[in-house]
């Protein structure tokens, strides 16, 4: 997939019928309702590995949505994490090719030009071992927070000022 | 906000876990290989429309959803008592080899190839697809990701999405193909034979032609003698999408050959207390516990047992191969475990020249595409091989075709007691009284269950990606003496 004149991808990963694990893909899918931006893809994903190349390559920019179980965590808290600081979230990880960062580096070393404007957001959860389309009670009540988390990161923290929003009917 | 680095204190929960007992003089007695597990997916099927099956089950897992979507397009099928035309089972198929394809491709070179190309018990941190790419050259990694994504531009034209796929309706296809796809797909059909004739070449000179490496696969701790399981044609050649059933010992003797909708005649499944996974085993034999030998009812489902269960491929060159292969074990069936990468790589070639001949068929630009329904029988299986072994789905309804029940034995879930018994042996053979366990023996460890290139997502229902997995090694007395982790 290439950027196709969109210079950023928001990308929600995760399982929809999976509980909290949907998280990143209904992040994803709802802020592609509220901000109306061509120069922006939203895309939902179902794990990373070598097709992270493929993914990301066009962007300059990229931002990840991805679930995270940790230990004693608050159901909803949001982290960031850029590569250089990552090591897992529930999906940027593959059993059977790579993992993220080794996706990233055999891109490097194959002369494939990716951005290196990565951010990793996760989202704490609590289930995404029953299937359920519904959230957790608690995740579903914190998913408005998140959203607006979120969109001030966007907002603030990538300078993207040219978003044009619109609300969302959802 | 936070802004953390996230090891060590935000370990992932839900770890895969291998339990290591060791006796008094610190040989392994017993090991134990567990891993979490996805509940509730046959809950919530019940009460949707059957038809709708196809697009969900592709979200049981991200990591194989077009053996889902197959095995799911072929129960549909018979819940209607409908048979597909030529054309849409041809185009089912072409989609198919394209999975295979790209599947394989990924689990020889990013999983299988640094074990043999950068070293079984090299750093961790080079034993990967990155030290394979600088030992073979960056061609060659070019080439892998190549060939990956045309394979992928295959299964997102005819699947309408590379993973959520949405071809198969009751009785056909949604769509199929002009002559101007038909010839973009011909020659990347070339494309894929060239490169697999090229992966066979590869594993030839770099494992074969290693006394070292050909000594773990023939005399190593990674030997199993258990049956074989595959899906064969009318001619007892391979097939992943359709014909029956087919199991042989563990001297190569007939032990089964059984229509999808009997599969329950033929298998059945166990529960252990310390597993979240039930152990299918041959229903005939019956269980007789985590043994080898012709008296086991314990089975594998896997790219080497398929090939072990069929009389040949059904293609030339893929033929070919599968000769070469069984002439150098001298043997068969063969019950090497590391044997299952060479078996992968058969099939690689298969699914290639398959996909060439379904291209070239003049049926696949036919316009048949559908058998509409007309009744609704109520109940029906679909078994198709997925690359991690047989996947059977089973669905029953009412008589307006709502989901009452579903019931999916998916690839690896065949393959739990054939792992941990590798797994057992592996360790045992690896783990020596005086010996220090380091990641390297962790490694050869793991060897033995990466070689069934294990599908956790779908047989625990669950998509954790790589496996955060932890080793315990207890004593007699169950006390952890020592933990590795990852």
């Amino acid at each position: 997939m290439e950027g196709q004149g969109q210079n950023i991808l928001i990308m929600g990963i995760g399982n929809e019928v999976l509980t909290d694990d949907a998280i990143g893909p209904k992040i994803a899918k709802e802020l592609g309702r509220q901000i109306k931006d061509p120069g922006i893809r939203f895309e939902s994903v179902a794990l990373g590995g070598l097709e992270i190349i493929e993914l990301f390559r066009g962007f300059e920019k990229v931002v990840i949505i991805d679930a995270i179980k940790t230990r004693d965590g608050i159901p909803g808290a949001l982290y960031l994490f850029r590569p250089d600081d990552f090591k897992e979230t529930l999906h940027l990880s593959n059993l059977h090719d790579v993992n993220f960062l080794v996706a990233l580096e055999l891109a490097e070393q194959l002369g494939i030009k990716l951005t290196s404007e990565i951010y990793i957001l996760a989202v704490e959860i609590i289930e995404d071992l029953v299937f359920s389309e519904e959230f957790t009670p608690e995740l579903a009540k914190a998913f408005p927070g998140i959203l607006v988390e979120i969109k001030e990161f966007l907002y603030n923290e990538l300078n993207i000022s040219e978003f044009k929003t619109v609300e969302s009917k959802a | 906000m936070k802004r953390i680095t996230i090891d060590p204190i935000t370990r992932l929960e839900g770890h895969g876990k291998i339990e290591i007992f060791l006796t008094d003089e610190g040989e392994v007695d017993n090991v134990y290989f567990q891993v979490p597990e996805l509940r509730g997916f046959e809950k919530f099927c019940e009460g949707r429309p059957v038809e709708e099956l196809a697009q969900i089950v592709t979200k049981i897992c991200g990591v194989c959803p077009g053996c889902h979507h197959m095995a799911a397009g072929k129960a549909i099928d018979a819940v209607f008592g409908l048979e597909p035309p030529p054309t849409a089972k041809k185009i089912r198929e072409l989609f198919y080899m394209a999975h295979f394809v790209h599947s394989h491709i990924a689990h020889f070179y990013a999983l299988a190839a640094p074990d043999f190309v950068v070293g079984p018990t090299a750093d961790p941190a080079e034993r990967n697809v990155l030290g394979v790419i600088g030992k073979v050259g960056k061609e060659i990694g070019t080439e892998v990701l190549k060939q990956r994504r045309l394979a992928q531009e295959i299964q997102a034209l005819l699947g309408g999405h590379q993973t959520h796929v949405v071809l198969n309706m009751p009785g056909g296809v949604r769509k199929g193909l002009n002559e101007s796809q038909r010839a973009d797909i011909e020659q990347k059909a070339i494309g894929f034979i060239d490169f697999a004739k090229f992966s066979l070449k590869l594993f030839e000179d770099v494992v074969l032609s290693n006394d070292t490496y050909v000594n773990l696969i023939l005399d190593g701790p990674y030997n199993l003698k258990i049956h074989s399981m595959g899906l064969v044609d009318e001619n007892n050649k391979v097939n992943f999408y359709e014909g029956k059933v087919r199991v042989v010992d563990t001297v190569g003797n007939e032990h089964c050959k059984y229509a999808a909708s009997d599969y329950q005649d033929y298998i059945a499944e166990r529960v252990e207390p310390w597993s979240y996974l039930k152990f299918p085993y041959l229903k005939k034999i019956g269980w007789k516990g985590f043994i080898e030998g012709q008296d086991s009812g314990v089975y594998q489902a896997t790219p080497l047992s398929r090939l072990n269960a069929a009389d040949g491929m059904a293609t030339p060159l893929a033929q070919e191969a599968y000769e070469k292969m069984f002439k150098t074990f001298n043997q068969k069936p063969v019950h090497a475990t590391l044997a299952m990468h060479w078996a992968r790589l058969v099939e690689l070639l298969y699914s290639a020249e398959r996909m060439l001949e379904l291209i070239t068929d003049p049926d696949i630009t036919g316009k048949d595409l559908r058998a509409e329904p007309k009744k609704i029988v109520g109940e029906g299986v679909g078994i198709v091989e997925a690359q991690r072994g047989t996947l059977t789905h089973h669905y029953w309804t009412d008589s307006k075709g709502l989901v009452t029940k579903a019931n999916i034995v998916v690839g690896t879930t065949n393959n739990n007691a054939a792992i941990c018994m590798s797994l057992k042996k592996a360790a045992q053979g690896v783990i020596q009284k005086g010996v220090t366990v380091d990641q390297g023996i962790l490694n050869m460890i793991e060897m033995a269950f990466r070689a069934y290139d294990p599908c956790f997502s779908c047989a625990t229902h669950s998509l954790p990606g790589q496996m955060p997995m932890i080793v315990n090694f207890r004593d007699p007395k169950n006390n952890i003496i020592r933990s590795i982790s990852r």
